[in-house]
């Protein structure tokens, strides 16, 4: 797992590289707890390159998801694959993390 | 066509690892469609994770994990010698549709397995714990 982030104005953009599992479940949820700023409105979840996640990491999503919200802060992804997007539809996980198309698209959703 | 495999894990977190790569291993022999890989990752990981996390009080401990494909199904069965522990009956039930502050996360590793598997069965038989799946190789 590789967690890179960029950060545009008041967002934060987080690609998630490679295999988020329960030997790595961890260090994902620290690696996201070191990028995010108190000061940030949005978080984008860039899963373009996420090849695996399981209900391990699906938990750190949710804890980030609860924390983001407690500063008034919204986590987006985007970019699933079909597989990932299964997942996140199955768990029920679209419903408190809106999945977008594109980067572009979070971000523009973020504007709105 | 390849057969399968057959591994025996400590019960330790860090064996994901052998099994993951031991799962590649077979796919790329097998030629398995990406999504078909995924599946058998996750189903395999949830089920071995609840043995090494909730079966035994302490570590030091083995599971067997056996996978056996034919033309259309695959079949994983998980054998432990640790507490009689159902998941399909003793694993809380997920909660789906809480708001997000409200949402408890227990429970979802058996419901993903519950809905990627076509057959999912438990018995406890000379002190064992049998864990046995079947899922369909072309979903």
């Amino acid at each position: 797992m590789e967690l890179k982030s960029t950060r545009e104005g008041t967002n934060l953009i987080v690609d998630v590289e490679g295999r988020v599992d329960g030997t790595n479940a961890m260090d994902f949820q620290s690696a996201l707890e070191d990028a995010i700023q108190q000061s940030d409105q949005g978080v984008i979840m860039d899963m373009g390159q996420l090849q695996y996640i399981s209900s391990a990491g699906l938990r750190v999503i949710l804890l980030v998801a609860k924390s983001l919200q407690k500063q008034n802060a919204k986590l987006l992804g985007c970019a699933l694959s079909e597989s990932v997007r299964e997942i996140f539809a199955i768990s029920g996980f679209d419903k408190i993390v809106p999945v977008h198309e594109s980067r572009a698209d979070a971000l523009k959703a973020l504007e709105d | 066509m390849s057969n399968g495999l057959a591994l025996t894990l400590e019960t330790r977190p860090e064996e994901l690892e052998r099994l993951t790569a031991a799962i590649e291993t077979l796919a790329e022999q097998d030629n398995w469609p990406a999504a078909l890989t995924f599946k058998v990752n996750l189903v395999l990981e949830e089920l071995v994770l609840n043995v090494i996390n909730y079966a035994y009080d302490e570590s030091g401990h083995q599971l067997d994990v056996k996978l056996t494909c034919n033309e259309e199904d695959l079949v994983i069965e998980i054998t432990d010698e640790g507490k009689p522990f159902d998941p399909l009956h003793d694993a809380p039930d997920p909660d789906m549709d809480s708001p997000m502050e409200e949402r408890r996360i227990g429970g979802l590793g058996v419901y993903l397995v519950r809905t990627m598997t076509s057959d999912m069965q438990y018995r406890r038989e000379d002190g064992k714990n049998h864990m046995t799946v079947a899922m369909s190789r072309d979903e």
